[in-house]
């Protein structure tokens, strides 16, 4: 991970919080989640999967899959420091432009948005320091 | 418990398939609502130039760039063919259509068996190549986990099984129960796995709004 990605202090994640927020809409994220069928034909309509030369890492649906997947996956009993793994993802790797077409109509940037605000609820998101210094292409 | 796949579990099966995708229907409007503003009006449509026959051709060609026709049509093709079959063969098939008959009275007309055949054998080798994209292909394999294997196979398995028992290759007796079971299983997973996008693919893509809507979209989600 991105050195400067992990410079915030420890802190307490107050995990009765983040499964409130998950179950809250639990009804469209989690049949978003099952209804992938994990198929990749989202990966061209992302710009960055297509400018990081078709790294499997930028395709939407893996955004989606380890990120919001996991915290689901979790059932939001979740650490700082997995907090931080993610926070790359969906700062980082998407920009919520909202161009990635699902031939099934799975949203995805609606999920990396819902994910974000739940990372910010626990104090996870990107410092000041980061995100300029960033070059994504 | 021979008995009970070949008998109960068939109607149970389908029972639990339509009750299924029923609840899910419902779930789905209980979770989406009618939008509340209105559509912005769209700019009157204007007058369609007249074209000539290769014109209008060349724009229905030109309109599939947009599609996923560009990016991979091999798969494009696959999937479409895959798909249709899917649903057609097991519907007009002789075999299935006079045990529908049996037992209701009815049925739908069926294709000559070895039209259905070979439909069938066109259906395992769209499902040879799905396998082969998540075994070999990079960024199928980055999101494929077990449960992936799984579900092509259920989606698979009736179709191979049911090949089988038509070539009589392999004990009768013990193929027709497996696919029988595999057809029931394939029936119960659809309406709560990912095998759910059979329904989902149309609300999803009819009744909420969006960029890649099909239509405008009269529903938004409440959360
Ligand atoms: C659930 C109860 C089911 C029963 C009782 C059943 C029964 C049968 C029977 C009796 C045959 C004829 C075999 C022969 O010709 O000797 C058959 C063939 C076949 N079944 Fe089913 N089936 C079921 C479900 C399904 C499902 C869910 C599918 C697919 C989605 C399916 C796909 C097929 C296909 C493709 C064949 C024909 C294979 C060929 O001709 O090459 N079946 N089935
Ligand atoms: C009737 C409406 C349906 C629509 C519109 C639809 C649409 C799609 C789409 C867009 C994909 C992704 C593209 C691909 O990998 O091929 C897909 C994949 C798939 N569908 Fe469907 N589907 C439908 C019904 C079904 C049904 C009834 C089954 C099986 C019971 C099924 C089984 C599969 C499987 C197994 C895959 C994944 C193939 C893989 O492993 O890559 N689909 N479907
Ligand atoms: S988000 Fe859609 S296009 Fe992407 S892998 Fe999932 S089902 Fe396929
Ligand atoms: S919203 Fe995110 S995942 Fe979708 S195309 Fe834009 S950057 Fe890629």
């Amino acid at each position: 991970m991105d050195p400067s990605f992990s410079t915030q202090t420890i802190q307490k994640v107050d995990t009765k919080k983040v499964k409130e927020m998950l179950n809250r809409r639990k009804g469209k994220m989690k049949r978003f989640l099952s209804h992938c069928a994990h198929c990749s034909l989202c990966a061209e309509s992302c710009f960055l999967y297509m400018k990081h030369r078709k790294d499997p890492h930028y395709m939407p649906s893996y955004k989606v899959i380890n990120s919001l997947g996991k915290l689901y996956r979790k059932r939001g009993k979740v650490d700082w420091k997995f907090l931080n793994e993610i926070k790359g993802i969906v700062w980082r790797n998407c920009v919520l432009c909202g161009r990635c077409y699902c031939p099934i109509g799975i949203h995805v940037p609606s999920m990396i948005a819902f994910t974000r605000s739940i990372l910010r609820s626990q104090g996870v998101y990107p410092q000041r320091n980061e995100i300029s210094a960033e070059s994504w292409l | 418990m021979l008995d009970f796949i070949q008998g109960p579990l068939v109607s149970i099966s389908i029972v639990v398939f339509i009750l299924g995708l029923l609840f899910q229907v419902f779930q789905f409007f209980r979770l989406t609502r009618k939008k509340e503003w209105g559509n912005p009006p769209l700019p009157q449509p204007m007058k369609p130039e007249k074209k000539t026959i290769g014109q209008q051709i060349a724009s229905w060609l030109s309109a599939l760039n947009g599609t996923l026709w560009k990016t991979d049509p091999v798969l494009t093709v696959v999937t479409s063919v895959f798909h249709i079959l899917l649903i057609i063969t097991p519907l007009f098939l002789l075999g299935h259509n006079t045990l529908i008959r049996l037992s209701c009275g009815w049925s739908l007309f069926s294709l000559p068996e070895s039209l259905s055949d070979g439909l069938t054998l066109i259906v395992l080798i769209c499902g040879a190549y799905f396998l082969g994209r998540r075994l070999f292909l990079a960024r199928v394999k980055a999101i494929t986990t077990a449960y992936d294997y799984i579900m092509l196979l259920i989606a698979i398995a009736p179709f191979l099984t049911g090949f089988f028992a038509y070539h009589q290759w392999f004990d009768y007796e013990t193929v027709i129960l497996l696919h029988i079971l595999t057809g029931e299983l394939m029936l119960i997973s659809i309406p709560f796995t990912k095998l759910g996008h059979m329904l989902f693919f149309f609300l999803y893509r009819f009744f909420i709004g969006g960029e890649y809507s099909f239509l405008r979209g009269s529903r938004s989600w409440s959360w």
